[in-house]
C-alpha cells in the first residue's frame, strides 16, 4: 500500500473541551447501548464508524485535486447486501482502534484499489458466471480494470444476482451504460455506449426493456458481438425494429432508400437514421422536426423548400397545415418521384389539401383548383393516361400541378402582379408547347370558373349556349309530344 | 307501339291497294351521301361524347377499348376530316348544281316555312282542321337540314380551333380556345338533339312511318304518302290536280283528323 499523508477533517474547528465532553457522553451512551447491539456481527464497530461517517462534512481529498465526501447513509447501508458485515471486513486497514491516514492518486485509483477487496470474497469463478463480467475481467488483464463499485456501488449495493432486486432490467443495464463505455468496430471506429437516461425515459419506448430491442442480452447474457463498421451495426439494427414495426418495415422494402441500400449504397438511410435509437419520438407530432430529418441528407432540396411558400410558413410560423417532405414523398415507402406513376398521382396529392376547404380555406385559397384542372384538357388526359398505364401499358407525361407551380420551390400567386403571373404562365406553357405565343396562355382560365367577374365573355357565351340548348330541347320535345297527341286523338 | 301499329297496317294495306305505286324521291348519290354522313356522325358523336363525359363508365370503357385517349382523339379528328370533306363536296355540288344544272332550290328557307310551322302548330292544337300543305321539303325537314348543315360548319370551325390552338392563338386572342370548347360541346348536344332525337323520331318512331321510313334506303316514297306529306310537290311534278280517286284515301285520313273535337 502506498499510503502516506493525512486524512483531513473538513470544517472541524472544535475546542478540546467540547471533544472531551463528547467523548464522555459517547462513552456513557456506548455503555447503555452496547448490551443491545452486541449480538449483531460487527455491530459495535459499524456503530463506531458511523458515529462520524454518518455525519455530513467528512471529505476525502486526492492528490490530483479531486475530493469526495466520505458520508455513509446508515439506514441504506444496513439494508444493503453487506449491511451485516463490519466496516473493517472491506476497509481492512481500519478498525475501532486503527484509523490510518492515507492518500490516493485519484478517486478512480482508490476505487480500483478497493475493488481488490471485493475479489477476496467474489472470486473470478463466481464473477465469470455472469457474462457481463467476462469482458471486464479481460480488460482488467489488459490493465484497464473497471471498479466494481461503478456498477454495484459501495455502501448501498443490493444483491444483483439475476437483477431480482433492481427495479427493472433497464436499471440493471443502465448501471453500466450511463458511464463512459466504448465499443470499437473492426475498422477501429469507436463509439460511446453511454445512454442518456433522461432521453430514454422521455422516448416513446420508455416502457420497453433493453432486451426487447437488444435481444440476446439480459442480466444473465451479455454476448460479445463484432461488427466490421459502425454503419454495419446501424443497418443490422433495423432488423430489430422490424420485430414490432413489421408494417412500416415492409413498406420500406418498396422504398427508393431500400433499393439504394440493396445496390450497395450503405449511406442510404435505415430506421435509426431518421428516428434515432434511444431518443425515438413520435413521428408526426411536429412537422418541422420531421422535415429536418430529411435535411440531414437532402440539404439542397431542403433549402429550396425552406424558401418556398410552404417551407416559409413552416419555419417562420410553425404552420402545421403545410406539407412537409413525407406528405408528398411518404415516410416509409418512398417511391422514385421521377416515375410516371408518381407524376400521375400529383394532382391527387396536391388536392388532398388544396381541394379541402378546412385546410386551405383559411388562407383565402380557392378549392376549385383541382376540379378546374381535372375538367380541363390536361386533367382529362391525365385521368385517361392513369387508367391506360394500368390497362393498356401506354401513357406519357402530362402536365400536372408541379409543371406550372414548381415542386420544392412553390411560390404564392395570391397578391402577385397579374403581369408577372401572365409572363410566368407563358413561360410555363412554352416548356411543353415551344411555339406558343403570349395569347396562348390566355386560353387557360387560371383555375377560375367563368363568371361575370372572371372571364365574363366566356361566361356569357356559356350561358347563351345553355339557354339555346334548353330552348331547343323544349321545342323539339313539344313538337314530338304534340304530334303524338294529335295522331292519337285523330284515331 | 302495338296499338299504334294496328291502324297503321290497315292504312298501309288500303293505301297499297289503291296506289301500289312508288315515286322516286332521292338519287343514289343522296342516299350514299346520307349514310356516309351517318357513319361520320356516329363516330364523331361516340368519340366526342366520351371526351365530354369523360368520367362516366361507358366513356371510360369506350376510350380504353379504342386504344386510349390519344387514339380516340385521332379517330375523332379523322372523322372530322371526313366531315369537312363531305360538307365541302355537298356545298360545291349544291352551288354547281344550282348554277349549271338548274337544280331545284326548294331546300332554301322561305317565308312560307314560318307560316307553315305556325299553322301546323295550330293543327296540332286542334285549332285548324288541316295541316300546312308543303312542297318537296316541309318546314320540319328544312329545320333538320339547316340545323345540321350550320351546326356542322360551326363544329368544323371550332373543332379546327381546338385541334390547332397554338397557330390559332398566334392570330386570335387566347379566349377563343375556351369559347370554341364551349361552342363545340354545346353544338354537339344540339346536333345530338336534332339527329338522335328529332330525326330518329321522324324516321323511325313517328307513328306515321313506324317501324321505319324506308325513303333513305330505297330512294322511293309511296304515292299516298307523297300526296299526304308533300302535296305541292306532287301537284308540281304530276301537273294535274289530284283526281278524286287518288284523293279519296288521303282526304279520308285528313277528315279523320278534322272531325276530332
Amino acid at each position: 500500500m502506498e499510503t502516506e499523508g493525512t486524512k483531513t477533517f473538513g470544517k472541524r474547528k472544535t475546542c478540546p473541551g467540547l471533544i472531551l465532553s463528547l467523548l464522555v457522553f459517547g462513552l456513557i451512551v456506548t455503555c447503555i447501548v452496547m448490551p443491545n447491539i452486541a449480538g449483531a456481527t460487527g455491530g459495535d464497530e459499524t456503530q463506531q464508524c458511523l458515529e462520524c461517517h454518518s455525519k455530513q462534512g467528512i471529505i476525502i481529498r486526492f492528490r490530483n485535486g479531486e475530493s469526495e465526501t466520505s458520508v455513509i447513509n446508515a439506514g441504506q447501508f444496513r439494508s444493503s447486501a453487506h449491511g451485516s458485515i463490519s466496516c473493517s471486513s472491506c476497509h481492512t486497514d481500519f478498525s475501532a482502534k486503527s484509523h490510518p491516514a492515507r492518500i490516493f492518486k485519484s478517486f478512480k485509483q482508490y476505487r480500483i484499489r478497493l475493488s481488490r477487496t471485493c475479489r477476496r470474497c467474489h472470486n473470478d469463478d463466481q464473477l465469470q458466471s455472469r457474462p457481463v463480467h467476462i469482458a471486464l475481467l479481460e480488460k482488467e488483464r489488459e490493465g484497464n480494470a473497471l471498479p466494481c463499485t461503478d456498477c454495484h456501488s459501495a455502501h448501498t449495493m443490493t444483491p444483483s444476482a439475476g437483477g431480482k432486486l433492481t427495479k427493472s432490467e433497464s436499471d440493471y443495464c443502465m448501471k453500466c451504460h450511463t458511464r463512459g463505455l466504448n465499443m470499437t468496430f473492426g475498422d477501429k471506429e469507436t463509439v460511446s455506449l453511454a445512454i442518456d437516461g433522461s432521453q430514454l425515459r422521455s422516448s416513446v419506448h420508455s416502457d420497453l426493456s433493453c432486451s426487447d430491442c437488444h435481444f440476446g442480452f439480459s442480466s444473465k447474457e451479455h454476448p460479445e458481438r463484432t461488427f466490421r463498421t459502425g454503419r454495419d451495426y446501424s443497418i443490422a439494427s433495423s432488423q430489430t425494429c422490424r420485430r414490432c414495426h413489421f408494417d412500416k418495415y415492409s413498406e420500406t422494402l418498396e422504398s427508393i432508400h431500400f433499393a439504394q441500400l440493396n445496390q450497395g449504397n450503405l449511406d442510404a438511410p435505415v430506421c435509426i437514421d431518421c428516428h434515432g435509437s434511444h431518443s425515438i419520438q413520435k413521428g408526426r407530432t411536429e412537422k418541422l422536426r420531421s422535415a429536418k430529418r430529411c435535411e440531414k441528407c437532402h440539404q439542397v432540396i431542403f433549402s429550396t423548400y425552406a424558401a418556398s411558400v410552404h417551407g416559409k410558413a413552416l419555419i417562420d410560423e410553425n404552420n402545421q397545415d403545410v406539407p412537409i417532405c413525407v406528405d408528398c414523398h411518404k415516410a416509409h415507402d418512398i417511391g422514385n418521384p421521377l416515375t410516371l406513376a408518381y407524376r400521375e398521382h400529383i394532382p391527387e396529392m396536391c388536392g388532398n389539401c388544396h381541394a379541402n376547404k378546412n385546410i386551405v380555406g383559411k388562407y383565402g385559397l380557392s378549392t376549385e383548383v383541382l376540379k378546374t384542372y381535372l375538367s380541363d384538357f390536361h386533367g382529362i388526359t391525365l385521368n385517361f393516361y392513369k387508367q391506360q398505364t394500368d390497362k393498356l401499358k401506354s401513357g406519357r407525361a402530362m402536365a400536372v400541378c408541379t409543371d406550372c407551380h414548381g415542386t420544392h420551390d412553390i411560390h404564392a400567386n395570391v397578391g402577385r402582379d397579374t403581369a408577372i403571373i401572365k409572363a410566368n404562365l407563358s413561360r410555363q406553357c412554352r416548356k411543353c408547347h415551344p411555339e406558343a405565343n403570349v395569347h396562348f396562355s390566355d386560353s387557360w382560365l387560371s383555375h377560375y370558373e367563368p363568371s361575370l367577374h372572371k372571364a365574363p365573355l366566356i361566361y356569357i357565351v356559356k350561358l347563351a349556349c345553355k339557354a339555346f340548348l334548353i330552348l331547343m330541347t323544349i321545342g323539339i320535345a313539344l313538337q314530338i309530344l304534340l304530334h303524338l297527341w294529335r295522331y292519337a286523338s285523330d284515331r | 307501339m302495338a296499338l299504334r301499329q294496328r291502324p297503321l297496317k290497315e292504312e298501309r294495306m288500303s293505301a297499297a291497294a289503291d296506289t301500289a305505286q312508288y315515286i322516286k324521291r332521292f338519287s343514289l348519290y343522296r342516299i350514299i351521301e346520307h349514310w356516309v354522313l351517318a357513319v361520320i356522325f356516329v363516330s364523331l358523336t361516340a368519340t366526342g361524347l366520351a371526351q365530354k363525359y369523360y368520367d362516366l363508365a361507358p366513356s371510360q370503357w369506350l376510350v380504353l377499348n379504342l386504344g386510349g385517349i390519344d387514339a380516340v382523339r385521332i379517330i375523332h379528328r379523322i372523322a372530322g376530316i371526313f366531315l369537312i370533306l363531305i360538307l365541302a363536296q355537298h356545298l360545291i355540288a349544291a352551288v354547281a348544281g344550282v348554277l349549271f344544272r338548274k337544280w331545284n332550290t326548294s331546300i332554301l328557307i322561305t317565308k312560307k316555312d314560318f307560316t307553315d310551322s305556325i299553322s301546323s302548330l295550330k293543327y296540332y292544337m286542334g285549332l285548324v282542321e288541316q295541316p300546312a300543305r308543303c312542297g318537296r321539303y316541309d318546314y320540319k325537314q328544312k329545320f333538320d337540314y339547316w340545323g345540321i348543315l350550320t351546326g356542322s360548319i360551326l363544329m368544323v370551325i371550332t373543332g379546327i380551333t381546338l385541334w390547332f390552338p397554338i397557330p390559332v392563338t398566334s392570330v386570335l386572342p387566347g379566349e377563343v380556345i375556351p369559347i370554341s370548347k364551349i361552342l363545340h360541346t354545346n353544338e354537339a348536344l344540339v346536333l345530338m338533339l336534332l339527329v338522335a332525337v328529332w330525326h330518329i323520331y321522324n324516321s323511325i318512331f313517328s307513328p306515321e312511318v313506324f317501324p321505319l321510313d324506308t325513303v333513305m334506303l330505297t330512294g322511293k316514297i309511296s304515292r299516298e304518302r307523297m300526296i299526304r306529306e308533300h302535296p305541292l310537290e306532287y301537284e308540281q311534278r304530276f301537273g294535274a290536280p289530284l283526281s278524286p280517286d287518288d284523293d279519296k284515301p288521303d282526304s279520308s285520313s285528313l277528315d279523320r283528323g278534322g272531325t276530332k273535337e
